[in-house]
């Protein structure tokens, strides 16, 4: 009666390496001495994603001779779009970890114990004792082996638990920054309130679409689209909460209320690990969900996916133009960003899926690189004493003449964002542009490319101001300094700005690479 | 496959508990004292349990009772009681037309589910009796083992994620010497003696002692008649429940022994506790 | 009496929980009104399994619950932090940040 079910653990080997560095690195912070822990925490998990990364390599060879197939009893897929998303997710990962590891002056970005409250004495004992916390890496890592599961889930629940497991480790993450904690707690608690919200709405989409096929398996629910009659309520209703609990996670007008708090609060190497990896996760996954199972409702669901995706280019436009902080600008920038991925969503096209990974390659490298730089630049004041980061924009003037090569780095960030020709961002752009017009959502790449062109207005209102403003000194005496690190976040940034150029400059290579991976094969 | 037949006592349970669990729901938008709120969802958890064993899942309908009534709500109800000491809550609107778009939003949103529900033409149901012949937790388990395993396993990083969590926000490392009673005792002292007042030393005043209010609400009064803030417990501090001090009139109006001789005098702490010996 | 009742009751659950999210301002009982959301995605589940006649939808709120559970300890440990660093569980009073 009971059959056990095969399990494929060969191709289950880099979720397995993920998953289990986490797990070691908790018994790390259990057995081995405070004085090692960090050093210990941050080789295993730099090994773990990069040992990760080689299987999911080894892995796209198999499928690539083999053929995709489905995993453990249907749970997961194993095909090319979801391997190239979790190399995608392994690589931007792999340079979060270098930025969240970097210490500036001995001292990270975290807070040394959490369980301090801010500002008492206990904290400052703490902060003098050497204190870190190093349970960082190990939840750095769970939220990895979520992410890594998310885009190959083939049914509703493994798609669930994984959401889950992506988003508790980063809840815990947002709350730990080193300075201005009382901001950092709040953010901690908006995205949890928010995050689970929105898994509620996922849930009951999932339970709806259950009530509809009798199965959560996407592809019997696919396939019994044709074939149930008299319940396509359920249907639509299903996708569209299922949707919307999706679109909360990768920030989308009007579910993108939790963005710019949570932003600006968390830790700024949380930040870039959070906006770049955990945006490719979750499109990844709606990209799924929404061409397997969805295809057949374009005309109904069609016109939610627009007018949430022009609400998200235009509003996350406008807003990140009137900001006047530097996090909060990259956050409603990364909102409008959203917008054109959802661009590559709604075409429908099998050159949608392809025009994605390119876009969500340009835009994590630009986000993890900026979020590397801004974590450096900090506020000194009168006395030479460290502060935390420069967060108000005009504390940026002025900065391209006291060191020229954060500057062009940064620059060449923002120009990515604002899709300049000769950067990653421009092929981004291009091919989620094209693959929008050849699959019919043209009037969207208008809106689409107005909104670029707002949005690089101010873009280069921040390179202006990073070059041609006079450096501003406050009235209390304090001014911007660059502080130097141990050098983990140089090595992420420079990675992160060669690759922008290269992908900017010969992108035939990435756009052969990915153009295997456009269709999913049921 | 046979068709599932609703008994008229499944029927019965329903109407009873339907009502009330929408009640005890609904606790959670009018109510406005946390503790409420808690035991009225505790309430609609033990309903949907009821419910579940109705629809053929008593071991849902037990996971239920143990795992969301047991654990989750006595969870929220230990936290309220460690930090509910603001329990209650101003109902009243902060942002301006918040409460309208909620409502227009919740509404839209049961609009939703309950157009797609009812207006479904819905399968006639098939009912568990086949799939529950073994049992229902048995049927249940071979899913759960077969189907199911990946998102199973999976669950265990959650759980250590939740573990590891929980202690990194509460757990303290102790820093420095620890420090007892005797610790404490001579850095209390050295503290009175650099001049830091004598409320270090000695028992911090009890609350108010009158002849008609011997209750731990109402406050201690200085000598010059003034309510001391340290007499009361914290947690009925911070509550708002301390008692007021009588004014004069009120004092007066109260007759012997107080009011009618002298009734500057009665206000003045010191003098009443006196009085009382006296008696 | 058919099984659509519990389906209409679980819509109902799920919108008063969905309101309580968005109108509450004390964590902990917008954080209660999510708990309500799951239980009724819960009830649907368990109703659609017995029309199906198959045991999935029961495994699925089994799950919930493991999920719920997890999710409660963080949720409650990052209130409790919280409460901790400025006595009060509003959301009004987390106004640090520009909203």
């Amino acid at each position: 009666m009971f059959v056990a079910p095969h399990i494929e653990w060969a191709a289950l080997v880099p979720v397995m390496i993920v998953l289990g560095a986490a797990v070691l690195g908790v018994l790390v912070e259990a057995f081995v001495p405070r004085t090692s822990r960090r050093l210990v925490q941050v080789v295993l998990a730099a090994l773990a994603l990069a040992g990760a990364l080689v299987a999911v390599v080894w892995r796209w060879t198999v499928v690539q001779t083999s053929g995709p197939s489905a995993l453990v009893a249907g749970a997961l897929r194993e095909d090319a779009p979801a391997l190239l998303m979790q190399a995608l997710l392994l690589v931007l990962a792999l340079l979060a970890l270098l930025v969240i590891a970097d210490r500036a002056r001995s001292e990270d970005a975290f807070t040394p114990t959490a369980a301090a409250i801010p500002g008492s004495e206990y904290e400052d004992q703490a902060r003098r004792a050497g204190l870190a916390q190093t349970e960082v890496f190990p939840l750095t890592l769970f939220a990895v082996t979520g992410m890594l599961v998310f885009p190959a889930a083939a049914d509703l629940l493994t798609m669930f638990i994984a959401l889950e497991v992506l988003s508790l480790p980063l809840y815990l993450l947002a709350g730990l920054a080193r300075r201005r904690r009382l901001v950092s707690q709040e953010a901690s608690l908006k995205y949890f309130l928010l995050g689970a919200f929105s898994s509620a709405f996922f849930l009951m989409g999932l339970a709806l679409l259950y009530g509809y096929a009798g199965s959560v398996h996407l592809d019997d629910i696919a396939t019994a689209v044709p074939l149930v009659a008299g319940m396509d309520g359920l249907l639509l209703a299903g996708s569209a909460l299922l949707i919307i609990g999706l679109l909360f996670k990768v920030g989308a007008v009007p579910f993108h209320a939790w963005t710019p708090d949570v932003y600006q609060g968390a830790p700024t190497p949380i930040t870039g690990f959070m906006a770049a990896c955990t945006k490719v996760a979750a499109f990844a996954a709606l990209l799924r969900f929404v061409y397997v199972v969805t295809p057949g409702l374009s005309w109904d669901l069609g016109p939610m996916l627009w007018v949430v995706a022009i609400l998200t280019m235009v509003v996350g436009t406008v807003l990140a133009i009137v900001q006047t902080d530097m996090k909060r600008t990259l956050a409603y920038s990364s909102v409008a960003h959203a917008g054109f991925l959802l661009l590559a969503v709604i075409a429908l096209d099998s050159r949608g899926i392809s025009s994605m990974v390119v876009y969500l390659l340009a835009y994590g490298l630009a986000t993890i690189g900026a979020f590397g730089l801004v974590s450096l630049v900090r506020t000194k004041d009168a006395a030479g004493n460290l502060l935390g980061e420069a967060g108000h924009l005009s504390e940026w003037a002025g900065l391209g003449r006291r060191s020229p090569v954060l500057a062009v780095c940064f620059a060449l960030f923002l120009l990515s964002f604002a899709g300049i020709p000769l950067t990653a961002g421009f092929t981004g752009k291009f091919a989620v542009f094209s693959a929008a017009v050849a699959g019919g959502a043209w009037p969207l790449v208008v809106v689409a490319v107005l909104a670029s062109a707002a949005a690089a207005f101010f873009y280069v209102r921040i390179i202006v101001l990073m070059f041609f403003t006079e450096p501003a000194t406050a009235e209390d005496g304090s001014e911007t300094t660059v502080v130097r690190s141990e050098g983990l976040t140089a090595v992420a940034v420079v990675v992160c700005a060669v690759g922008t150029i290269l992908v900017g400059v010969v992108p035939n290579a990435v756009i052969a690479l990915s153009d295997q991976a456009s269709k999913f094969l049921l | 496959m046979s068709e599932l037949t609703i008994s008229s006592g499944e029927a019965v349970i329903f109407w009873i508990l339907a009502p009330l669990m929408v009640l005890g729901a609904l606790g959670l938008l009018f109510a406005r004292k946390t503790v409420h709120i808690a035991v009225a969802v505790a309430g609609v958890m033990v309903g949907l349990a009821i419910m579940y064993i109705a629809n053929e899942a008593p071991f849902l309908g037990v996971a239920q009772v143990v795992v969301y009534t047991g654990a989750v709500m006595m969870l929220f109800v230990f936290v309220i009681m460690l930090i509910g000491v603001d329990a209650k809550e101003s109902l009243k609107e902060t942002l301006a037309g918040q409460r309208f778009l909620a409502l227009l939003a919740g509404g839209g949103l049961l609009v939703l589910v309950l157009a797609v529900t009812t207006r479904a033409a819905l399968p006639d149901p098939v009912g568990l009796a086949a799939a529950n012949a073994d049992t229902n937790a048995v049927g249940v388990a071979r899913i759960l083992f077969s189907d199911f395993v990946f998102p199973f396993e999976l669950t265990g990083a959650l759980l250590i994620t939740a573990a590891v969590g929980a202690l990194s926000l509460t757990h303290r490392v102790r820093l420095g010497a620890k420090i007892g009673q005797r610790e404490l005792a001579t850095a209390k002292l050295k503290a009175y003696g650099a001049g830091a007042g004598s409320s270090l030393i000695t028992n911090r005043p009890g609350p108010g002692i009158y002849a008609r209010h011997n209750s731990a609400d109402m406050p201690a009064v200085d000598a010059a008649g003034e309510p001391v803030e340290d007499s009361i417990t914290t947690v009925l501090r911070i509550r708002g429940q301390e008692a007021r001090l009588p004014s004069e009139e009120e004092l007066a109006e109260a007759g012997a022994p107080y009011g009618q001789d002298e009734p500057a005098a009665v206000v003045a702490g010191a003098g009443d506790e006196r009085k009382e010996l006296e008696q | 009496m058919s099984i659509l009742n519990y389906l209409v009751l679980s819509g109902i659950l799920f919108s008063i929980g969905a309101v309580a999210v968005i109108v509450r301002r004390n964590a902990i009982v917008a954080f209660m009104g999510v708990e309500l959301m799951l239980n009724a995605a819960n009830l649907t589940l368990v109703t659609f399994a017995r029309m199906h006649g198959d045991l999935t939808g029961q495994v699925i709120a089994f799950f919930v619950m493991v999920v719920a559970a997890a999710e409660v300890v963080i949720g409650l440990a990052i209130i409790v932090s919280i409460f901790r660093t400025r006595g009060s569980a509003s959301l009004d009073d987390a106004s640090l940040l520009k909203s």
